[in-house]
């Protein structure tokens, strides 16, 4: 995977550099009803992500993070408290509106992939591009062009369930970068992969962050991951309970492990 | 800052596509789905053509009985027939049993057959005034009207003067009082067998009202479960769709694309299926050449377009809530889901 030839992609992008607050969340709560039981899965999330950041969400299973990861990228709405992105309560968008930012403003690579499977490798990353409006001719050579650079140039014909857990998660991450978003939402990137791969992945995110300012919000446990990210939010129980930086994650990791 | 934009509808040959391509994939699938359409629009096809051969082949023998009623008559009057000279009048049409009753005699080698107001072989046609001396009796045949005619002219040069009418004695306005012997072919008996047939009819046609309405309903449920099912162990993909930028009324026209694709198909097997076997079955029971010489093709593709139009638009219907349900899900739940 050549960093230098993703950047080419991104080209446009790197001109929406700007500063601020990409995402905001104040006191966003998710209470799911099931029958008569509740579950709290957040209990008031407030936490503002600057543009161009690489944040790092670190906590136990269960604690709530996809839940979040849900909230902020309007695939949910929270049970109360408001998620702004771009400075926009994204409880005011309309469907198309809604639609609109997550085809082209936010990429979502998924905890388990996701990834269509009636559908080839290339057609699932041709699938945002087709819902940008782009023709089926150019998406086909993007979409080539993007797998080649996540190392899946010769299976861009496979189908997902032919392909190993690392591969599918590839294919996601070149689906999420289809539309150059300018949030990525990765829900356990590495999760599946070798150390070599995951890796790349991290120079991928590191990449995407300094050269063309993408905001990057991750889940992980993967200390590598957390060390390149520039803050690292502890999730517990739907709350937050720190936030760190990766210097002083030395001796905290201990408390996880 | 606020650089939001609106998402622009998928293009219908680009929904298209991906629809097809879903179906060709899941084809297991889809051909269950067909199936319940098939066996539907199969069933209602199957009625709708068995009773057709039914009412051709009854009212081939329905035709047979009245002819031999006729002949019956003919017989009983006039006797042997060979050697014998026999008038026809025709006015109007002829209707099939007159044709088959002419036929009948023209078999029983009567000397002559002199017909009048037929125009054309197989027999002579003479003018209305000549009917001869050695003439035995006269049919009067077709179903219309005599007008200016008068029977006793018309019978004055006939020995016998019986004079065989097969609709109304009374067609010619001197009837009563020419003193002429009339006889009918069809008494009080036969009147009231025909519309006894009527009504049989009128109940056959309810039979198969309820019979098309059960079929479109087994057709409706099938389609409705079938695509409801494919719904729900596609949440995920559906939920997918949607953070890539899908909207909802992509996610409807994929479903009715699929269903209507469906109804389609469904519906034209059924409609093969559902025809070909009350033929076969009807074939082999009362010998092909009745069965396919007796049908009316123009209803049988009047059945055939209706069962395969309906089984088609109720596809098309039966998708509109599963479609409905896959379109309005929140994608953070359609994502979870596990089926
Ligand atoms: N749709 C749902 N219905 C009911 N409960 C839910 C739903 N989604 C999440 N939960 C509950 O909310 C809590 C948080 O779940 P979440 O998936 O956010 O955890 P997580 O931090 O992502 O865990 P993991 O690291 O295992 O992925 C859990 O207790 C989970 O059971
Ligand atoms: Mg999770």
């Amino acid at each position: 995977m050549t960093t230098d030839s993703i950047s080419a992609l991104f080209a446009s992008a790197a001109s929406e550099k700007h500063s601020g607050y990409v995402i905001r969340s104040v006191d966003v709560k998710r209470v799911y009803k099931m029958g008569d039981s509740e579950t709290h899965a957040l209990r008031g999330v407030t936490l503002d992500i600057e543009r161009g950041e690489y944040m790092s969400i670190m906590g136990p299973s269960g604690s709530g993070k996809s839940t979040y990861f849900n909230m902020i990228g309007g695939l949910d709405k929270p049970t109360s408290g408001k998620v702004y992105i771009d400075q926009v309560d994204i409880a005011q968008l309309d469907p198309r509106e809604l639609a609109w930012l997550r085809c082209r403003k936010v990429g979502y690579i998924f905890q388990s992939f996701n990834l269509i499977q009636v559908m080839s490798c290339i057609e699932n990353v041709m699938l945002p591009m087709a819902f940008a409006g782009l023709d089926a001719e150019e998406s086909r050579d993007k979409a080539m062009d993007i797998l080649e650079q996540v190392g899946l140039g010769d299976r861009a014909l496979h189908k997902p369930q032919e392909m190993s857990g690392g591969q599918q998660q590839r294919v996601a991450i070149a689906r999420a970068l289809a539309n150059s978003p300018v949030i990525l939402l990765a829900d356990e990137p590495t999760g599946n992969l070798d150390l070599r791969t995951g890796e790349e992945i991290i120079d991928l995110f590191v990449m995407l962050r300094d050269t063309l300012g993408v905001t990057i919000i991750s889940a992980t446990h993967d200390l590598k991951m957390l060390k390149a990210s520039d803050r690292v939010v502890w999730i517990d129980d739907g709350l937050v309970t720190k936030v760190t930086t990766p210097e002083e994650m030395d001796i905290s990791v201990a408390d996880v492990h | 800052m606020n650089q939001l934009g609106i998402q622009e509808k998928l293009p219908f040959a680009r929904a298209m596509r991906i629809s097809i391509q879903g179906i060709r994939i899941r084809v297991g699938r889809s051909l269950v789905t067909v199936s319940g359409v098939v066996l539907g629009i199969a069933f209602l096809m199957s009625n709708l053509t068995s009773q057709l051969i039914l009412k051709a082949v009854q009212s081939e023998r329905e035709l047979k009985q009245t002819v031999d009623l006729m002949q019956a008559l003919v017989k009983s009057e006039i006797g042997v027939l060979e050697g014998k000279q026999i008038a026809v009048a025709v006015f109007g049409e002829l209707s099939n049993a007159d044709e088959q009753l002419l036929a009948r005699i023209r078999s029983g080698e009567p000397a002559a057959i002199r017909a009048f107001g037929v125009s054309g072989a197989p027999y002579e046609s003479y003018p209305l005034e000549k009917v001869g001396e050695g003439v035995v009796a006269m049919l009067v045949l077709g179903d219309a009207e005599v007008a200016g005619i008068s029977l006793g002219d018309l019978t004055a040069g006939m020995s016998q003067k019986v004079v065989l009418d097969s609709v109304d004695d009374r067609r010619f306005e001197d009837a009563l009082d020419s003193g002429v012997r009339r006889e009918l072919f069809f008494g009080d008996q036969v009147r009231q067998r025909q519309a006894e047939l009527k009504a049989a009819e009128k109940q056959a046609l309810f039979r198969t009202i309820w019979i098309a309405a059960i079929s479109m309903f087994v057709t409706v449920i099938g389609v409705s479960n079938a695509l409801l099912m494919s719904v729900t162990e596609r949440f995920r993909e559906i939920g997918t769709m949607k953070c890539l930028g899908a909207l909802s009324a992509f996610i409807r026209t994929l479903f009715l694309i699929e269903s209507s694709l469906i109804g389609v198909v469904g519906s034209v097997v059924g409609v093969i299926v559902g025809a070909t076997l009350p033929l076969l079955v009807y074939g082999f029971l009362y010998g092909f050449p009745t069965v396919l010489g007796a049908l009316d093709y123009g209803l049988l593709g009047l059945a055939a377009m209706g069962s395969a139009c309906s089984g088609t638009i109720l596809s098309i219907l039966a998708a509109i809530y599963p479609a409905r349900v896959a379109s309005n899900m929140v994608p953070a739940a359609a994502l979870r889901s596990t089926v």
